[in-house]
């Protein structure tokens, strides 16, 4: 007769509220019988025991777009540009929100890309190679801000990072990794790493194509980036997205076959305006013309 | 990223920027808008800033070409003005701005550098009107604006003014649950803190 406790515990309780009054016109037996019926169906006895059962999700949530209101390009630039109104062209910026439908711990999509109209030209390049040595001179040569080897180290180590991009010869990996910045450069994903390719013999090509290239990682599912400034055009837009996109795609298709990504939502955005999910069109049937869009803020 | 419901629910919102106060379709004549005042509100700069923040974004949805310029200084004792460019002002510099924006996107290669398409140049023109908007709250800057351009008010369709009835009433019931759940938290948090101190009591004296 175990089974009957948690139910007496629950008249009890039940006892306790306004509907006591009641009470004594129940029959008791009649409780027990009832409870065997429902046992019998086969309902779990006890909440904990549900609780213990719940799995832990291994993806993250992906909600259903039927509902979701979803814009053309130039609709989207259209509201995005009245709320940017009066704010500077060069300092606010269109970003890309992209929501995959992935696992949690899988790997993660990390690459670097050159847009036909880049966003922002001006990085402080820190380049990490014996400072007399060729590569210094080319990475110089290049537009490198940074260029050195244990006067780097003991910057960085001082808590001061100056740069937002970094990168390693190879001849100099070993010497880093003595140094000991992962603490420092790590959580702001500066450590260089053959993976991402930041470790690279050629030096001057790397500062070069780093010059103007957008670099984009995947966290938490979304991966996110700045593609395009305020005062572009739709079309500038257009292509700028669509090569986004396409390198995206190529990064999703490089995974071993073992992992599946997908692109569930692509959002665009902007640094003070509202966050539209794109439904991958250019524009809608009542949408303005282009043109109207092309101008100053 | 923020979940979608919530993104959507603030994104019914986008609503405001198409209807109210400020939707109105500027006549072809005004080719720019400026504004200045300062970055403090001190001084009766309150009023143009909150005009910015909530007319302007309705005024460039419905009139996307023209543009708009905001300079903020930083005395409370500056101007706040209120500038309006037309094409029959005076020089045909602002009217120019059309012409001269195509200009440049064929001319100067897109690039991420500002150029003069992005960040305006200032322009040497001067404006048909100038009005003091000091001390003048957004709704008087918007009856400024309209008595001296001539612009027609775009008004909400029912089904609009339907919807924004809708994200209003929706509001009210939201803030009358908000409390409801803060008064329950509260209590249940109430509750919880005295038997932790009668806990404690019992602890101390054992």
């Amino acid at each position: 007769m175990a089974n009957t406790r948690p139910l007496v515990a629950q008249w009890s309780r039940l006892g306790n509220s306004s509907i006591a009054a009641c009470k004594a016109d129940i029959p008791r037996p009649a409780l027990v019988s009832y409870q065997t019926v429902r046992h019998a169906s086969g309902k779990p006895a006890s909440k904990d025991k549900d609780k213990k059962k719940r799995k832990t999700r291994n993806t993250f949530r992906q909600y259903d777009l039927k509902h979701a209101m979803q814009f053309s390009l130039i609709d989207a630039m259209h509201y995005i540009r009245a709320f940017e109104v009066g704010q500077n062209p060069a300092s606010a910026k269109y970003e890309m929100h992209i929501r995959l439908s992935t696992l949690k711990n899988g790997p993660v999509i990390r690459n670097r890309l050159r847009l036909p109209h880049p966003v922002k030209t001006d990085f402080r390049i820190c380049v990490i190679a014996p400072p007399d040595s060729k590569a210094a001179a080319d990475a110089r040569a290049a537009g490198a801000a940074l260029v050195g080897e244990d006067d780097i180290f003991e910057q960085v180590k001082n808590g001061v990072v100056d740069f937002e991009r970094c990168i390693c010869h190879t001849d100099s990996l070993q010497k880093l990794n003595k140094a000991g910045l992962g603490r420092f450069l790590g959580p702001k994903g500066l450590m260089p790493s053959a993976k991402t390719g930041t470790v690279v013999k050629d030096v001057g090509n790397a500062v070069k194509n780093m010059v103007g290239g957008s670099e984009y990682r995947e966290r938490m599912g979304v991966i996110r980036m700045a593609v395009g400034q305020l005062g572009f055009t739709p079309d500038e837009m257009q292509r700028n997205i669509t090569s986004f996109m396409d390198t995206l795609k190529k990064d999703i298709a490089q995974l071993s076959d073992r992992i599946t990504k997908d692109i569930h939502e692509v959002v665009l955005s902007s640094t003070h305006g509202p966050g539209l999910t794109l439904n991958g069109e250019f524009k809608s049937a009542n949408s303005i013309p282009p043109k109207e869009l092309a101008g100053p803020l | 990223m923020v979940a979608l419901i919530k993104r959507m629910r603030n994104l019914r919102e986008l609503l405001w920027v198409r209807i109210g106060p400020g939707a109105l379709l500027l006549p072809k004549e005004v080719t720019k808008l400026g504004l200045e005042f300062s970055k403090n509100k001190v001084g009766g700069h309150m009023g143009p800033r909150k005009f910015w923040r909530e007319m302007l974004p309705r005024i460039k949805f419905h009139n996307p070409t023209i543009p708009v310029e905001i300079r903020r200084h930083n005395t409370p004792t500056g101007p706040a003005l209120l500038h309006i460019y037309t094409s029959t002002s005076s020089d045909p510099t602002p009217a120019a701005s059309d012409i001269s924006v195509s200009d440049t996107t064929a001319s100067t290669p897109p690039s991420s550098t500002p150029n003069p398409r992005d960040t305006q140049v200032p322009t040497t023109a001067t404006p048909a009107h100038t009005v003091d908007i000091k001390s003048a709250d957004e709704l008087d800057i918007l009856a400024q604006l309209v008595s001296r351009t001539g612009a027609t008010e775009i008004k909400a369709t029912p089904e609009e003014a339907a919807e924004m009835a809708e994200i209003k009433e929706f509001n009210v019931r939201r803030e009358k649950d908000r409390v409801e759940v803060r008064e329950k938290l509260a209590k249940e948090r109430r509750e919880e803190e005295l038997l932790r101190l009668a806990r404690g009591e019992v602890s101390a004296a054992a």
